[in-house]
């Protein structure tokens, strides 16, 4: 074991002290394990060496020249020195250089305060310059983006935004254009350097040339309050800062944790909080037109619900989360409707899936240990940008392997070797021929499925011969029952004899993982606990606790509309936009004698409700989440609100029902769920702090695989209809005033090229899109998305009303396409 | 007179395959063939020939660092000649184009590579046409392509114009530029012939390099050891430009006197004058002053003498010359082409250029030059490609050697206009 240590680490000498760092270590980190600062402005760990700033020009003993600790990797016995008259000349000299065209406007510069390049010069700076000329005059304040502004005079060309660009992005959007001292960032043609994660740019830059044009001139660093929080939209929960001043949102950036986010954000993390300043935020409870107070509205809503209980039963009751809420708000609301009201009509999604896997749950970081990453209906890039970023680094950089499994193309493709294109609809069929090849059982037939036997059979032997697989799933993406025959594949994979597996279940909403752990689900209790389970020991629910199966959000509008549920509470969902149904969807929550809608935007449920309660969301809310990767992590509030907590607005109602629990801070809501939710026990505020903590995985109970296949018989004249998530979504939180309008796409629809010419469809076309009684204006797409047979109708608005085209039994949808 | 790459250089239509295997041209294929590749690399260690771009580093230890078994792996002729002073290797690919494609089939041969390139400096256009037409009379002829001459190797060659840009000679920068990316020197390690193209082992040499290999593979290596002195093996081409009677290239032994290429191949200082300085490698190496001028032309008797061969450029200078305006050209040259990745180079060059600029202006003042030797100082071995310490060789040396220059300057300035 020593021997194996001494060869994978060096040791060497900085400054008279003795080092010890892993092998390949560059000199200015071992430096910095040791405390010793060696400047840099290009360097950064995660873009690797560079050494065109010079700045961390170092004495090597029998190195005959100075030379750069970034781009030097440690040896053994080495000694260094940071400190002679050599290096201290070299450093003045270097930042004389660095200044001796920067224009020195501190006093009105946004990176005052926290600018590496004041710092530098600060500590190891000449005191003056002996430069006596005009300085270079290059542009101001000009727009790289609508929410970039790079200010040419500021740049010092250290190229950390263009290797960024270039390295972890993928895309060379962001380059240097000219020569010498001309030289600059900019993008081909002066486009607009719009990507996905161009704000990364900002925390990079060791000046102050890259701002952020929302936050430029509104607050000193020094005068911000800065809180330590997670982004609440995708379900990567990626760490940044919030930073505040009197209250007031003034910018997020970054904060590096590698488990979860690498150091990185999107831009959708960056810019899309307007919603917290949002005039359609709901500000106070009121009950038709008449506004409330907190307590009013939480007694008049308990008593309502108690008289429909006492006319109806318990299951005239029901409730709709979301994967959006947190874990203490999730948790307490079923807790409110299962032991308070005691009614199993629970759930938060329209999609069917389960809690738990057959196989161990792995996190972000397992996608870079992996040397298999299997992707299979999941579009990373559009749902859940962080993880892009993770693949492209596992597999540009490391030695992984990313295979893509999916009814539509992503721009994930073209990393994968190969990517596979089923057809929509036949992931069930798809699924079950792989798992039946992998345990060499006859499987289904693949006719449907627009895949060869010969891929699949390549598949399985590509599986078999990973050491370590990492299943990513997007169980939205799924149709039918799927689901289950995903878990089959997984438990399959799982078994084979030289392949470990593991997978992230990678829905795209925030804490759909925590949803499901906190047994949001009509059919399960937190930590995935059946029901028959509940039955059997209910020493943690009470004798009281409901065991008759639930109704399914979707069953739940269904049972609205045919009257035999009569109340239901809606927590952060917008069923009239989100759910499949169309007009029934109204007609059923028009039906309902309560409606109580607890949300944090104005929506077209809230206007429909009878009782509305403001729900505080992101920015102002705490607690924690579970993201894809099972981590649960700790959001803090940067902001206050006039209202509440949600988790004390949830406990008021459910102090009426008689829970008189006594929750002093959210923790303790915390701290019931350790004690409670299977594979929660570790997950106590001061574990958590820092990084999250990993919950154990949840074992799954696997659903049963349903009898037969879905026969998808083709429709004649019809198209099978994939609705794909798409980032920039102008929804209730990106609204039309948003940051990130300017990413907004029109409406479209994908159209494989043998359709469209059946069709008489062509690219540019403005074509409608018919279901169900419903239509969707888009404008044609020839891109083959997905196979023939099919179209992609990304959803990019609320008003678009893609969801209106769906029939709510998860069944595959066909669509009609006319011009 | 020993010529080995100029000899028959003006016989009309050498660029035509013909005339060229006429003059003995390709006879070195065959007899390379008959060898393992290893023992070409062993003649040209042998021969003792050195890189003619500028560095002067052993060809053959250059070519027996090359990663072993790692394919592909490429060759890159640099013909991206742009040092001023320097125009031999133009010549070369202007008049005997054929002479260069042997060079790199022999050297592919050698290093096993069956991919190369000839990377020719964008101003070249006219020669990269010459160039692309001998590529095709080759390849008519069975001396490019697949099973060459029935030998089983295969050598497929293409020429790559570059774009203007002096750091593109900088063989690093040349890959890059080669792969499509912005002409900026790479990280070293690792040296091409680890990672260069594409990642993959890489020869980089220079054109004037390349053509003396058929000589050698011709008439053995111990023929080329023969010429020239105990270290500086062979011949050498030398660009004579500025004050002489007949500037141009001229082909000289290894270790012939500076003062003998200018009296009798350049003919003399013009107009009788007296030689006052001369640059002896290219604007890259220190200006030396006419006491030197007997100096041997051979690379360590030009170390010795405070300077460096470089590629060979030799820069005279009369004595009515002011040198302050020559360091001033040099020095916005390198201004110019600086390709601004590092610090030093791309803020030395034009913060040096603008007190350079006052100086010849005569709104100088004294404590400049001072402020000229730290800024230098300042650049010395601290920028990432040589480029920057060859700018300061101009300026170190002038201020050494003819500080009276700078000095006449400043004591003549003009009180700044208030």
């Amino acid at each position: 074991m020593e021997t194996t240590t001494q060869q994978d680490t060096v040791t060497l000498t900085i400054d008279g002290k003795t080092v010890t760092v892993p092998k390949g270590t560059m000199v200015v980190d071992a430096a910095k394990t040791i405390d010793i600062e060696i400047p840099v402005f290009c360097y950064l760990e995660k873009l690797g060496p560079f050494g065109c700033c010079r700045m961390c020009l170092v004495e090597v003993e029998k190195m005959p020249k100075l030379t750069t600790a970034c781009t030097l990797a440690v040896n053994h016995d080495m000694v260094v020195k940071t400190t002679t008259e050599k290096v201290v000349k070299a450093q003045q000299g270097m930042l004389e250089f660095t200044l001796l065209n920067h224009p020195l406007d501190c006093p009105v510069c946004d990176k005052g305060g926290e600018c590496p390049l004041q710092d530098n010069t600060f500590k190891f700076g000449p005191p003056d310059t002996r430069m006596e000329y005009q300085r270079q005059n290059r542009d101001k304040a000009t727009p790289l983006s609508p929410v970039i502004t790079i200010d040419r005079e500021r740049c010092i060309a250290c190229q950390r935004c263009t290797r960024y660009s270039e390295i972890i992005e993928k895309d060379q959007a962001l380059v240097m254009l000219d020569r010498g001292f001309q030289n600059r960032v900019a993008t081909f043609n002066d486009q607009p350097y719009d990507t996905r994660f161009s704000g990364n740019v900002i925390d990079i830059c060791p000046v102050g040339a890259l701002t952020n044009t929302d936050f430029r001139f509104t607050a000193r660093a020094w005068d911000l309050t800065n809180a330590s929080t997670l982004c609440g939209h995708c379900g990567c929960n990626c760490n940044m800062t919030l930073g505040t001043r009197l209250n007031e949102m003034k910018r997020i950036t970054t904060r590096p944790n590698d488990a979860v986010d690498d150091g990185w954000i999107c831009d959708k993390a960056r810019w899309g909080y307007d919603f917290t300043k949002s005039k359609n935020r709901i500000q106070k409870p009121r009950k038709g037109d008449e506004t409330l107070t907190i307590q009013d509205a939480c007694r008049q809503v308990a008593a309502g619900l108690k008289k429909i209980v006492e006319q109806y039963g318990a299951d005239g009751v029901g409730f709709i989360g979301s994967g959006y809420g947190l874990n203490e708000e999730l948790y307490l609301y079923q807790k409110l409707f299962r032991t308070g009201i005691g009614t199993n009509n629970i759930d938060h999604k329209t999609y069917l899936d389960t809690p738990g896997l057959p196989v161990p749950q792995w996190d972000l970081p397992a996608v870079e240990a992996a040397d298999l990453v299997l992707l299979i209906a999941s579009d990373p890039t559009e749902e859940l940008p962080i993880l892009d970023l993770r693949i492209k680094k596992a597999v540009t950089r490391l030695a992984t392997q990313l295979v893509t499994l999916n009814d539509q193309t992503t721009l994930m493709d073209d990393y994968a070797t190969p990517s596979l294109r089923y057809n929509i609809g036949s992931d069930a069929a798809v699924f079950s021929a792989l798992s039946a090849v992998l345990s060499g059982q006859p499987g289904p037939g693949l006719e449907a499925t627009g895949l060869e036997s010969g891929q699949i059979q390549s598949l399985a032997d590509t599986l078999k011969a990973a050491k370590k697989v990492c299943v990513i799933y997007n169980p939205a993406g799924l149709t039918g029952a799927s689901i289950h025959h995903l878990k089959q594949l997984l438990s399959v994979i799982g078994q084979l004899p030289d392949t470990e597996c593991g997978a992230l279940p990678s829905a795209p909403a925030t804490n759909a993982l925590g949803a499901m752990d906190m047994g949001v689900l009509p059919d399960f209790y937190p930590g995935g606990l059946p029901l028959a389970d509940v039955a059997a020991s209910q020493k943690d629910w009470g004798e009281n606790a409901p065991v008759k199966p639930g109704w399914t959000a979707l069953e739940m509008i269904e049972k609205a509309r045919s009257g035999e549920l009569k109340a239901l509470v809606i927590f952060r969902s917008n069923p009239l936009v989100d759910f499949p149904g169309g007009a029934a969807v109204l007609e059923a929550l028009q039906n309902l004698e309560l409606l109580v809608v607890h949300d944090i935007m104005e929506t077209e449920t809230s206007r429909v409700a009878h009782f509305v309660i403001p729900s505080n969301g992101p920015g102002f809310d705490e607690g924690t989440t579970t993201n894809i990767g099972g981590r649960v992590q700790q959001r803090t509030r940067g902001l206050v609100s006039d209202n509440p907590h949600d988790w004390k607005i949830i406990a008021m109602i459910a102090r009426e029902f008689g829970d008189e629990t006594q929750y002093k801070n959210v923790f303790d809501v915390t701290a019931e769920i350790a004690s409670k939710v299977n594979g929660y026990a570790g997950i106590k505020r001061k574990a958590i702090r820092r990084e999250g903590k990993t919950r154990e995985t949840i074992a799954s109970v696997n659903g049963r695989l349903p009898e037969a296949e879905p026969t998808v018989a083709d429709v004649a004249g019809s198209l099978k209809l994939r609705v794909a998530d798409f980032l920039f979504c102008h929804d209730k939180i990106l609204d039309a005033d948003s940051h990130l309008a300017h990413q907004f796409k029109p409406s479209s629809v994908h159209l494989h090229e043998q359709d469209a010419s059946a069709l008489g469809v062509k690219a540019g076309d403005e074509v409608t899109v018919f279901a169900e009684g419903w239509s969707v204006k888009a404008e044609a797409v020839i891109s083959n998305r997905c196979n023939p047979g099919g179209v992609v109708l990304p959803k990019i608005s609320d008003q678009q009303g893609v969801m209106g085209l769906i029939h709510p039994d998860h069944a595959v949808q066909w669509v009609q396409i006319k011009k | 007179m020993t010529q080995i790459l100029f000899k028959g250089i003006d016989t009309p239509n050498l660029t035509s395959i013909d005339v060229y295997e006429k003059q003995g041209g390709y006879a070195a294929l065959a007899k390379a063939f008959a060898k393992e590749p290893d023992e070409i690399v062993e003649m040209v260690k042998a021969s003792g020939l050195r890189g003619r771009g500028g560095a002067g580093f052993p060809c053959g230890l250059k070519w027996s660092f090359l990663a072993k078994d790692v394919f592909p792996r490429y060759l890159c002729c640099n013909s991206d000649e742009s040092e001023p002073g320097t125009c031999k290797d133009r010549e070369l690919l202007m008049k005997t184009p054929h002479l260069c494609i042997e060079g790199m089939i022999l050297c592919a041969y050698a290093c096993r590579i069956e991919t190369a390139y000839n990377y020719i400096r964008g101003e070249f256009e006219e020669y990269g046409e010459i160039m692309d037409r001998a590529i095709a009379e080759a390849y008519e002829r069975g001396y490019l392509g697949k099973n060459i001459m029935g030998s089983g190797f295969n050598l497929e060659m293409y020429t790559h114009m570059g774009a203007g840009a002096y750091i593109c000679g900088e063989e690093s920068a040349l890959l890059t530029s080669l792969e499509g990316g912005r002409g900026e020197p790479r990280m070293k390690p690792p040296f091409p012939a680890v990672e260069g193209l594409y990642a993959k082992p890489t020869i980089v040499n220079n054109t004037e390099t390349l053509c003396v290999i058929p000589f050698i593979v011709n008439n053995g290596p111990e023929a080329y050891a023969a010429i020239g002195t105990e270290k500086s093996k062979g011949t050498k081409l030398v660009s004579v430009s500025g004050h002489v009677n007949k500037p141009g290239n001229y082909e000289i032994v290894l270790g012939t006197p500076i003062s003998e290429i200018i009296d009798k191949f350049a003919g003399g200082i013009r107009n009788g004058n007296k030689l006052k300085a001369f640059i002896p490698g290219g604007s890259s190496v220190p200006m030396l002053p006419a006491d030197k001028v007997d100096t041997p032309y051979d690379y360590e008797s030009l170390v010795a003498a405070g300077s460096m061969l470089g590629s060979g450029a030799l820069i005279v200078m009369d004595d009515t010359t002011n040198v302050v305006a020559e360091v001033l050209r040099i020095t916005s040259f390198y201004m110019h082409e600086s390709c601004g990745k590092c610090t030093p180079c791309r803020e030395g060059t034009r913060w040096m250029h603008q007190i350079l600029l006052e100086i010849q202006n005569k709104v100088g003042k004294p404590e400049q030059l001072d402020l000229l030797t730290d800024i230098c100082d300042n650049m010395s071995f601290k920028c990432f490609c040589p480029l920057g310490d060859a700018a300061i060789a101009p300026v170190l040396s002038s201020i050494k050697y003819f500080r009276a220059d700078y000095e006449e300057l400043l004591a003549s300035a003009k009180a700044p206009v208030a």
